[in-house]
């Protein structure tokens, strides 16, 4: 059913590939300014490289948590059909976004090493891994987020900006390594870092040194569904149908 | 068997909240043709969202023991971006129906000819009536949720509405909210008048609509 439904989204999207390039063209543009301003190299790896892997998960991120935003209620007239429940709506949105966002990493690191830029993967094992983890937490943080938003207008306006804010802790564009020892443990507190450690060092190889805990990514992220299911079911049972 | 337990439904209204049911009982059997009577704003639409699941009741249970139609109106259950057809196709998936069947009826019930190309949002009222009959009607529900204002179809699709829902499939239930008594009396056999969020049933329509005169 969840299938039916993403295809049915596919149709209304006539430029599906639009979720594809649309965190291609960032991912390229931040790579290039950062390139220009830091050189080719940063701590010993190629500086491309580095902020794509870490720009795409982060569009991941920003995109499914702002696609969520109201997504009870502006999909509400599917609810005639009983067959449809509010999770389809959280988890075809999400879905979409997850696979727009691994097609463009993988079409940006298959054109750039076939021009000699990017470095095939030393683990996939590590970089999906790190890709899945990711992915969880983002959705538990959906889970979270689109409940709250039908309760509250604020969320809304603040959640771009909290986005921004929570850069410095997702990994994005820098690693645990490059910081004072003392500082590293709190780092994994963010289970984004976790995830974009370990994709790094399924990219870079021992190049890198990572630090990530997984348990602390799977455990928070069952807390947050866990919090985000009990919302869900708070707000089933208050929404209005047109 | 479709029966409705002690059902409240509130709605927020500015800081306060606005009881719209308080406590609603009744139950449908099969066969059963029920009139759901009352004014405006008596909680109609409401108790037909309620009975079809598409809104949650604040306390009570609905219990659904045949297949209910989703609620047939203007709005819900349509996708308006998508074309007829791409509707069809969408409540054909998820009913588990195959998809070529229910086209040639909606085609043939619905008469809309190349509309069906364009989307749902771009159709009259009466045209979103034909389609959303047409495709319940080929779901083949036992128990169909109408909402009033929909039978404003012409002449000719009152009479193929009729002819579907009674000559064919006279074992079917219905519930109709309405507040025309002789669509009342036309289609049902039991009535429920709604009235300050209670509800009174009657076994006999005329009790029920000299009821409905007297509020």
């Amino acid at each position: 059913m969840i299938r039916e439904l993403n295809t049915r989204f596919g149709r209304e999207n006539i430029g599906f590939l639009w979720v594809m390039v649309e965190p291609l063209l960032f991912a390229g543009l931040v790579a290039i300014t950062w390139r220009a301003m830091k050189g080719p190299e940063e701590h010993g790896v190629d500086i491309i490289v580095f902020v794509i892997s870490g720009y795409i998960p982060l569009t991941l991120f920003r995109h499914a948590v702002t696609r969520c935003i109201k997504v009870f209620e502006v999909n509400s007239s599917l609810l005639y059909h009983r067959q449809i429940t509010i999770f389809d709506f959280l988890i075809v949105r999400f879905l979409i976004e997850m696979i727009g966002a691994m097609l463009a990493f993988t079409f940006i690191a298959t054109v750039l090493h076939f021009f000699g830029l990017f470095p095939a993967p030393k683990s996939m094992g590590f970089l999906l891994a790190g890709w899945l983890l990711y992915s969880i937490f983002t959705l538990s943080l959906c889970l979270i987020i689109a409940p709250l938003s039908e309760f509250s207008e604020v969320l809304e306006k603040v959640l771009p900006v909290a986005t921004y804010i929570m850069i410095p802790f997702s990994g994005t564009f820098n690693m645990v390594e490059w910081l004072p020892a003392a500082a590293r443990p709190y780092m994994l507190w963010s289970p984004f870092v976790s995830a974009m450690e370990m994709i790094r060092y399924g990219l870079f190889g021992d190049a890198v040194y990572p630090y990530y805990d997984v348990s602390v990514v799977l455990v928070v992220a069952m807390i947050c569904s866990a919090i985000g299911l009990a919302l869900c079911r708070r707000v089933r049972r208050r929404l209005t149908v047109e | 068997m479709i029966i409705c337990k002690d059902v409240h439904k509130f709605y927020p209204l500015g800081h306060g909240q606005k009881h719209v049911l308080k406590g609603i009982n009744m139950t449908v059997g099969r066969g059963e043709r029920i009139g759901l009577l009352g004014r405006n704003g008596s909680g109609k639409s409401t108790l037909i969202k309620l009975l079809g699941g598409v809104e949650l009741p604040t306390s009570g249970r609905v219990e659904r023991g045949m297949t209910l139609s989703w609620p047939l109106g203007f709005t819900g259950g349509f996708q308006g971006a998508l074309t007829g057809y791409d509707n069809a196709r969408f409540i054909s998936r998820i009913y588990g129906r195959e998809y070529t069947e229910l086209r040639d009826f909606v085609e043939d019930f619905s008469e809309l000819g190349v509309q069906l190309k364009m989307p749902v949002k771009t159709y009259s009222s009466g045209m979103r009536a034909r389609l959303a009959f047409a495709l319940s009607l080929a779901i083949e529900f036992e128990c169909y949720l109408i909402d009033e204002v929909i039978m404003v179809g012409d002449q000719d699709f009152q009479r193929k509405c009729h002819y579907q829902l009674f000559d064919k499939r006279a074992d079917r239930s219905l519930i109709l909210a309405s507040h025309s008594p002789e669509i009342i009396r036309s289609y049902c056999n039991r009535a429920v008048v709604l009235h300050e969020g209670t509800g009174t049933v009657f076994d006999d329509i005329d009790r029920a609509l000299e009821c409905y005169d007297m509020l």
